[in-house]
Formats: structure tokens, C-alpha cells, sequence
């Protein structure tokens, strides 16, 4: 069996990611939730590397798509649908605590003025 | 019965600095002499306009949206201990003198919520895009809704005590205005509406909602209540 080079940088790079989130999880700087989901992702990406042609075909099979390259595509879709919504929730958390923190801010102005009215 | 004295009038507000002057004047020429604007990080002279007027001014550091400034002035509103706060936009097309009406309405009910409604006795020159937009977030609104509501997205509503208490408004937007009514009936409050006049102005009708924001409050909303229904209570 014949390797590219990518075959052999992919997989490495999606070790080395793992093993960041696992670093992460241990700082208690990611929750297990998303040290899994993380792991999972990038261990696909390692493993779909090292054998493409079986996976998309595999892949192929299983939705009933004719061809390899269509089935790399629909799985890419997912993924970026996936990265999507990850952003979107991501976005909405850092501006409600953004509103948050204006609102206390606010109030603390506000109680300070009436303390000294 | 309710007095005036007991009533604080809430107009959130951004860059409204040509006209919230003469809003908050109105609102205390109508006898209403406890007015809070919350600014919502205005570029201009809101805050000082509305202080000059004698408004007390809370000023969001950074804009945050209408939804979040409304929070603002209820979160103030519980910490004061305020039994009624009507709110009403910035803009000018709100008549302060249909405040009574809201108070009426609110005795006669013994409702939590009062809507005032531009619908339920029309105003001549409600724009038709406005007819339009307005009618799209009924039904989407309603939806979620045990029952069903003449205008959804109206500035205009008076809040008692327990709704005071009782709501957290968590979307920034314009969207706060269905999700104040979907978490009411959720938290068992009573919501009942009264008929209110505006006026539209080249002014106010480029400060509302178009399309696009409506789309995006849409979204938002959706969002909230398919996803995170626990939120929304």
C-alpha cells in the first residue's frame, strides 16, 4: 500500500489536535462533552486520510450515492453545517455575556449615582 | 387605583438625540412625571438631551439592542421596587395620552401585561409594509402562543409588579417583544391589550424594523424558542 504525503501530515496533525483537547480537558479548560466530540472529529479526519477511497465509498454505500466524489461532498456539507451551528451557538453565548456585563456595569453606575443623589 | 405617581415611564433609546427630548417632555406634560430612558449606547446626545428634558438616564456602555435596554430598565425597575412601569418607544409615535388607557385597561383586568395595540382600532397612515411586517410576526408569534394577540411587536405595554418580578427577557433584539409574551403565559401571568394611536414620521419609520431585521428578530426567535424552550421561561 502506497502513502501520499498527506496521508502520513493529516493523521499526524489530527493526533496532535487530540492530543491538545485531551491536554484541555485535563486543565478543565474543556468540558468531556466537547473533548469527545472534538476527538471524535479529528480522529475522523485522521483515519478518512489514511484510507480515502474505502471510506467515501463506504460512505457512497450507505446514503445509496452513485459516485465517491459526490459522497465526499454531501459528508463535507455536514461538516460545515456541523462548524455553522457550533459558530452560531458559540456567537450567541459571547453576546448574551456581553449584554450581561453592560447591564451590571449600568446598574452599578446607576446604583452609585442614586447612593450619592 | 393607579396614580401617575405610581408609574414610571421606561423609553429605551439609540441615537434618538433629535427627538428624545421632546418625547420625555410629553410624557410629563401628560402627567407622568417619573420617566427612565435607558440608553442604549447612543453615538449622540441622547443621554444629555434626555436628562435635560428631566428624565433619570441609565446608559448601556456599549449598544446592546432594544431588547437588552428594555431588560435593563426592568432589572433596574425590580431593583427600585416599582409596582408599574409602562414602556414606550423613542421614536415619537407613541401618544403619551394613551398611557390612561393602558392604566384603564390594566384595573378593569387586573392584567400583568397590557399590549397596547395599533391594531385593534387603527390609526390612518400605518404603512402597508408596516401592516405586513407586523401581520408575519403575529402568526409566528401566536404560534407559540396560547392565544392569540392583535399586535405582537408593539412598544407600547404596561407591566405590573408581577410581571416585573417575574420576567427575563434573554434576547438583545426586537425579537423581546414576542418572547416577553410567550414567557408571560409560560410564567402564568395575564396578558390582556388596549388600543393605542401612533404616528408615523419619516423619522420613525427609519428607525424600525425592516426586512432584513425583521428576518434576523425571526431567526432569533425561532432559535430560542425551538432550541432553548427552557430559556424562554
Amino acid at each position: 500500500m502506497k502513502f501520499e504525503v498527506y496521508q502520513i501530515i493529516v493523521p499526524l496533525a489530527s493526533l496532535g489536535f487530540v492530543f491538545n483537547l485531551f491536554r484541555r480537558f485535563l486543565k478543565s479548560k474543556a468540558s468531556w462533552q466537547e473533548a469527545v466530540l472534538g476527538a471524535t472529529f479529528w480522529l475522523s479526519v485522521g483515519v478518512f486520510a489514511l484510507f480515502p477511497d474505502t471510506i467515501s465509498k463506504a460512505i457512497a454505500d450507505f446514503f445509496g450515492i452513485k459516485s465517491n466524489i459526490n459522497a465526499i461532498i454531501f459528508f463535507c456539507l455536514g461538516i460545515i453545517f456541523f462548524f455553522q451551528y457550533k459558530l452560531f451557538f458559540m456567537l450567541k453565548k459571547n453576546q448574551m455575556a456581553t449584554t450581561e456585563l453592560a447591564r451590571k456595569i449600568t446598574l452599578q453606575q446607576a446604583e452609585k449615582e442614586d447612593l450619592q443623589s | 387605583m393607579t396614580s401617575p405617581e405610581q408609574i414610571w415611564v421606561i423609553i429605551p433609546a439609540y441615537n434618538e438625540g433629535p427627538v428624545i427630548e421632546q418625547v420625555v417632555s410629553k410624557v410629563i406634560a401628560t402627567g407622568f412625571p417619573h420617566v427612565l430612558v435607558i440608553d442604549d449606547g447612543s453615538k449622540d446626545d441622547t443621554a444629555r438631551q434626555a436628562r435635560n428634558a428631566g428624565a433619570r438616564v441609565l446608559s448601556h456602555p456599549i449598544n446592546r439592542g432594544a431588547g437588552a435596554a428594555a431588560q435593563t430598565g426592568l432589572a433596574y425597575a425590580r431593583r427600585r421596587g416599582w409596582p408599574y412601569v409602562v414602556q414606550i418607544d423613542a421614536d415619537g409615535q407613541h401618544h403619551p395620552e394613551d398611557i390612561h388607557r393602558l392604566v384603564a385597561a390594566q384595573v378593569k383586568t387586573d392584567a400583568d401585561i397590557v399590549l397596547g395595540s395599533r391594531f385593534l382600532s387603527p390609526s390612518p397612515g400605518i404603512p402597508p409594509t408596516r401592516i405586513f411586517y407586523n401581520r408575519i410576526s403575529n402568526i409566528l408569534t401566536n404560534t407559540f402562543c396560547k392565544r392569540s394577540y392583535s399586535d405582537t411587536q408593539t412598544g407600547f405595554r404596561m407591566l405590573n409588579h408581577r410581571a416585573i418580578r417575574n420576567l427575563r427577557l434573554r434576547l438583545d433584539g426586537f425579537g423581546y417583544c414576542s418572547e416577553m409574551i410567550v414567557q408571560a403565559e409560560e410564567k402564568g401571568l395575564i396578558i390582556a391589550e388596549a388600543p393605542i394611536q401612533v404616528t408615523y414620521t419619516d423619522y420613525s419609520l427609519n428607525k424600525g424594523q425592516d426586512l432584513l431585521m425583521g428576518i434576523t428578530t425571526a431567526i432569533d426567535l425561532l432559535w430560542k424558542l425551538l432550541f432553548y424552550p427552557s430559556k424562554m421561561k
